[in-house]
C-alpha cells in the first residue's frame, strides 16, 4: 500500500543519512588551515544541520506535528549549529 | 495521540498534525536538547578561547570510531523508524517484522556501546582523565553524558521490543512505541551535532 | 476525612504552624540585630538567634511533610494507616526533641552544649543547618525511620498510586541523605562537599519529588483533573528536577578547593533547574484550568498556585541569577544568596506545606472547606505573606549587589563592615516588611477561629 509518504520512507533517509556521513567524514579528514579549511568546516557543521533536520522531519516525524514542536526542535537545531559556527569563526579570526 | 489509519483505501487521506508519541515524553526530550545544547555551546565558545589546545587534543581521537558510531546510531534509527511504521501499517505479521527491525536497532546501539568503550578503555589507558585539560574534561563529560543516554536508550529499545513481541503495540495503540522510538531520535540527533563537533571541527 | 487515621495529621499540622511563629520570631530578631547589632546581645547572640531560625524552620517543614504523609497516604493507599498510635508517640518525641534542642540553644553556650550532649563521642555539631546535638540528631533519624516504617507498611498493604510512590522515594530520600550530616571529614573540602549531599539534595533534590507529590495530591482532590493527567506531569517534574538536580549540586562546588571541572558541569546543570519549576508551574495553572469540579476551598487552590508561581520565582529565577560561576565569582555569600535562599525556601517549601494544611484541615475539622469569612482572611494572609517576602527578596537583593559591587567590583574595594554599614538601609525595609510578614502569618492563625457556615460546593 502506498502512502504519501513513501519517498521519505526510512529506507530513503538512511540512505540519504549515510551518504551525507561519509562527506562528513572525508571533509573531516581534510588537514588543511586558513579559508578553506574555515569553510570545509562550515561546510561540516552545515550538513549536521541537514543531517539533524533528516531526523527530526522524517524520524521523529515533525514534519506532521503541530508547528511548535516542529519549531522548537528545529529552532534547536539552527541555534545550536549557528552558534557553533560563530563561535568556531571567532575563535579562527 | 496516535494516527487512525485506514487499512482498505489506496489513496492515504491527509493524516491530522500529531506529535509521536506522549507529549509528556517530548517535554523531557526539549529539555534534554536544552542541555546538550548548553553544554555544544559551552564547548565551541571555550574552543574559540583556546583553539590551539583543543586542534592538539583533538589530534588524538579516532575518528574512524566516531564514523563508525554515527553510522550505527544513524542505522539504529532508521531500523527504529522502519519498526513504528510496519507497526501502523499493521497486518498479521507486524509484531515479527517489526520485533526484528527492533533486534536490528537494538545490535546497532550495543555495537555504538562497544566501539565508544574501546575508546575510553584507549583515552584511560594514556591517562586521560576530567583534569587533563579542558578540552578532555569537555570531552569526556559531553560523550560521557550521551554515552549515558545510549545505555538508556538500550534500555528503552528493549522494553520496545519486548512489547512489541508481547503484541502490546497494535493498530491505534502505538503511543508507547512511537514516545520510545522519539527518545532514541533524540539520542541519534545529539551525535550528528556531537560527532563534526567534538571529532571533526579544527 | 475518608480514613479515621488521617486524623493523626491535625497534631503535626498544629506543630508546624506553631513552630513557623517561633521562626519568624526569631527571624525578626535577627532582622534588627542587622541595623541595631547589640540588640538582646548577651542574651541571644545573632549566631544563637541563627541557629533557631533555621533549625526551627525545617523542623516545622518535616512535621508539615509527616502530616502531610500521614493524611494523603492512608487516602491513596485507600487503607488505614499501619498504626495511628506510633504516629502519636513519634510526634511527641520529636516535639520534644525539637524544644528541647532549641532550649539547649538558647540556654547554655553553644561549647557547653558540645560537651554536655557528648560532641566529643562523633563530631557532628558546628555545621550550618547541622547545629544539633548528637542525641538530637540520632533522634531525628531514630523519628524518621519509625515514621518511614509506618508509612511504607500502609502503602505496600494497600493500593500503590504515583503520587504515594513519588512521596515514598522523596521521603526515604530525605532520610537517607541526612545520614551524611553525621559524617563530617577533617579535610575541610571534603566536608564542604559532603554538606551538600544534605542540604542540595534535600532542597534541590529528593524534597521536590515530596513537593510534586504534594501538590499532586491537592490539585487531584480540587480539580477532579483525571489522575492519569496529573501523574503523568508529576513523572515529567520529577524526572526533570533529578536529571538537573543531582550533577547540578556542582554549583556549590565552584570555590570550595574541588577540581576546576565542576565550574562547567555544576553551571550547566544548575541552569536548567528552574525547568521543573517552570513545569510545575504551567502544570498547576493547567489542573486548574481544565477543572472538572468548583470546589469550595477556594483558599487552597490560591496556596497552590501561589507555591508554582513563587517557587519558580524564588527558587527557580533567584536561583539562575547566581547559579552560573563566572556570576557566583562575585555574589558567593552575599545578601543575593540571602535573598534567594528566603523566597526559594517560603516559595516552595512553606507554600506548599500551608497549600496541604489549607485543604487538609478544614476536612480534618469536619468540614469541605472553611466559611467564606475563614477564607478570605486566610486569602488575605497568603497575600501578606506572599508580597512581603517578594519585598524582603528585592531589599535583599538590592542589598547584596550594593554590597558585591563596594565590596569586591569597584576599583576601590571597602571591608565587610564598612561596606555592611552603607546597605543599613535596606535592612530596614527588610525588617519591615517581615513585621507585615508577620501581620500575615498572625491573620492565617486567626482564620483558623474565624467560625461561619462551611462554604459548599455550587453545582457547575
Amino acid at each position: 500500500m502506498q502512502t504519501r509518504d513513501s519517498i521519505h520512507s526510512p529506507l530513503t533517509v538512511w540512505l540519504t543519512l549515510v551518504v551525507a556521513t561519509g562527506i562528513t567524514f572525508f571533509a573531516g579528514e581534510f588537514e588543511g588551515s586558513g579559508p578553506a579549511g574555515r569553510w570545509l568546516v562550515v561546510g561540516v557543521l552545515a550538513l549536521a544541520l541537514f543531517k539533524g533536520s533528516l531526523v527530526a522531519l522524517h524520524f521523529m516525524e515533525l514534519r506532521h506535528a503541530p508547528a511548535v514542536w516542529r519549531w522548537s526542535v528545529l529552532g534547536w537545531l539552527w541555534v545550536v549549529v549557528l552558534g557553533i559556527a560563530g563561535a568556531y569563526l571567532k575563535g579562527a579570526a | 495521540m496516535s494516527r487512525s489509519h485506514s487499512s482498505s483505501s489506496a489513496a492515504a487521506l491527509p493524516l491530522p498534525a500529531a506529535l509521536q508519541g506522549d507529549i509528556a515524553v517530548w517535554i523531557f526530550l526539549l529539555a534534554e536538547l536544552l542541555a546538550f545544547g548548553v553544554f555544544f555551546l559551552a564547548y565551541a565558545f571555550a574552543r574559540a578561547r583556546n583553539p590551539a589546545l583543543f586542534d592538539a587534543a583533538q589530534a588524538g581521537l579516532d575518528r574512524q570510531s566516531g564514523l563508525i558510531n554515527t553510522l550505527l546510531l544513524v542505522s539504529s534509527s532508521a531500523l527504529v523508524a522502519h519498526a513504528v511504521a510496519v507497526v501502523r501499517r499493521g497486518g498479521s505479521d507486524a509484531a515479527r517484522r517489526a520485533a526484528g527491525a527492533l533486534l536490528g536497532a537494538i545490535a546497532c546501539a550495543l555495537g555504538f556501546i562497544v566501539v565508544k568503550g574501546s575508546e575510553y578503555a584507549a583515552h584511560f589507558a594514556a591517562g586521560m582523565e576530567l583534569s587533563s585539560s579542558t578540552f578532555s574534561m569537555f570531552y569526556l563529560c559531553l560523550t560521557g553524558f550521551h554515552f549515558f543516554h545510549v545505555v538508556l536508550g538500550l534500555a528503552v529499545l528493549a522494553v520496545l521490543w519486548r512489547q512489541t513481541v508481547a503484541g502490546v503495540y497494535r493498530l491505534g495503540d502505538v503511543n508507547g512505541l512511537e514516545s520510545g522510538a522519539a527518545y532514541w531520535h533524540m539520542v541519534d540527533l545529539v551525535w550528528l551535532v556531537l560527532f563534526p563537533l567534538v571529532y571533526l571541527m579544527h | 476525612m475518608q480514613y479515621a487515621s488521617q486524623a493523626v495529621a491535625k497534631p503535626y499540622f498544629v506543630a508546624a504552624i506553631g513552630l513557623f511563629v517561633g521562626q519568624i520570631i526569631f527571624g525578626l530578631i535577627m532582622g534588627l540585630q542587622y541595623v541595631i547589632g547589640d540588640f538582646l546581645f548577651p542574651a541571644i547572640p545573632f549566631n544563637v538567634a541563627r541557629m533557631v531560625h533555621t533549625n526551627l524552620l525545617i523542623v516545622w517543614l518535616l512535621f508539615g511533610f509527616m502530616g502531610a504523609a500521614y493524611y494523603l497516604v492512608p487516602e491513596e493507599s485507600e487503607t488505614e494507616l499501619w498504626s495511628p498510635k506510633l504516629a502519636i508517640v513519634l510526634f511527641w518525641v520529636f516535639l520534644a526533641a525539637g524544644v528541647l534542642t532549641v532550649i539547649g540553644y538558647l540556654a547554655v553556650p553553644y561549647a557547653t552544649l558540645a560537651k554536655l550532649t557528648g560532641n566529643d563521642l562523633l563530631e557532628t555539631m558546628g555545621r550550618e543547618f547541622l547545629e544539633q546535638p548528637l542525641p538530637t540528631k540520632l533522634g531525628i533519624v531514630v523519628v524518621a525511620l519509625a515514621f518511614l516504617f509506618n508509612i511504607t507498611m500502609t502503602v505496600l498493604k494497600g493500593r500503590k498510586t504515583v503520587i504515594s510512590s513519588v512521596l515514598l522515594l522523596g521521603l526515604w530520600g530525605l532520610a537517607i541523605f541526612f545520614l551524611f550530616a553525621f559524617y563530617n571529614p577533617v579535610n575541610v573540602v571534603l566536608d564542604k562537599m559532603f554538606w551538600w549531599y544534605v542540604v542540595h539534595l534535600w532542597v534541590e533534590g529528593v524534597w521536590e519529588l515530596i513537593l510534586g507529590a504534594m501538590l499532586a495530591f491537592v490539585l487531584i482532590k480540587i480539580t477532579g483533573v483525571d489522575r492519569e493527567v496529573i501523574e503523568k506531569w508529576l513523572y515529567v517534574i520529577i524526572t526533570l528536577t533529578l536529571v538537573t538536580g543531582l550533577l547540578g549540586t556542582g554549583h556549590h562546588y565552584f570555590w570550595i578547593g574541588t577540581p576546576e571541572y565542576w565550574q562547567w558541569i555544576g553551571s550547566v546543570f544548575s541552569a536548567l533547574e528552574p525547568i521543573p519549576f517552570f513545569a510545575l508551574t504551567v502544570f498547576a495553572f493547567n489542573m486548574v484550568n481544565r477543572r472538572r469540579r468548583e470546589h469550595p476551598n477556594k483558599a487552597a487552590t490560591l496556596w497552590a498556585l501561589g507555591t508554582g508561581v513563587m517557587s519558580f520565582l524564588g527558587a527557580g529565577v533567584w536561583g539562575f541569577l547566581h547559579t552560573l560561576a563566572p556570576v557566583n565569582y562575585y555574589t558567593h555569600g552575599s545578601q543575593i544568596t540571602a535573598a534567594h535562599g528566603h523566597m526559594a525556601f517560603y516559595g516552595a517549601y512553606v507554600m506548599v506545606n500551608l497549600t496541604m494544611i489549607s485543604y487538609a484541615m478544614p476536612l480534618l475539622r469536619g468540614r469541605q472547606a472553611n466559611s467564606e469569612k475563614s477564607q478570605v482572611l486566610e486569602m488575605w494572609s497568603f497575600w501578606l505573606m506572599t508580597v512581603s517576602m517578594v519585598f524582603i527578596t528585592l531589599f535583599l537583593t538590592a542589598a547584596g549587589i550594593l554590597q558585591i559591587w563596594l565590596q569586591r567590583i569597584a576599583s576601590d574595594p571597602q571591608p565587610f563592615m564598612v561596606v555592611q554599614d552603607q546597605v543599613a538601609l535596606f535592612y530596614w525595609m527588610r525588617e519591615w516588611s517581615g513585621v507585615i510578614f508577620l501581620a500575615g502569618l498572625l491573620a492565617y492563625l486567626a482564620s483558623f477561629f474565624v467560625g461561619g457556615k462551611p462554604a459548599e460546593a455550587r453545582a457547575s
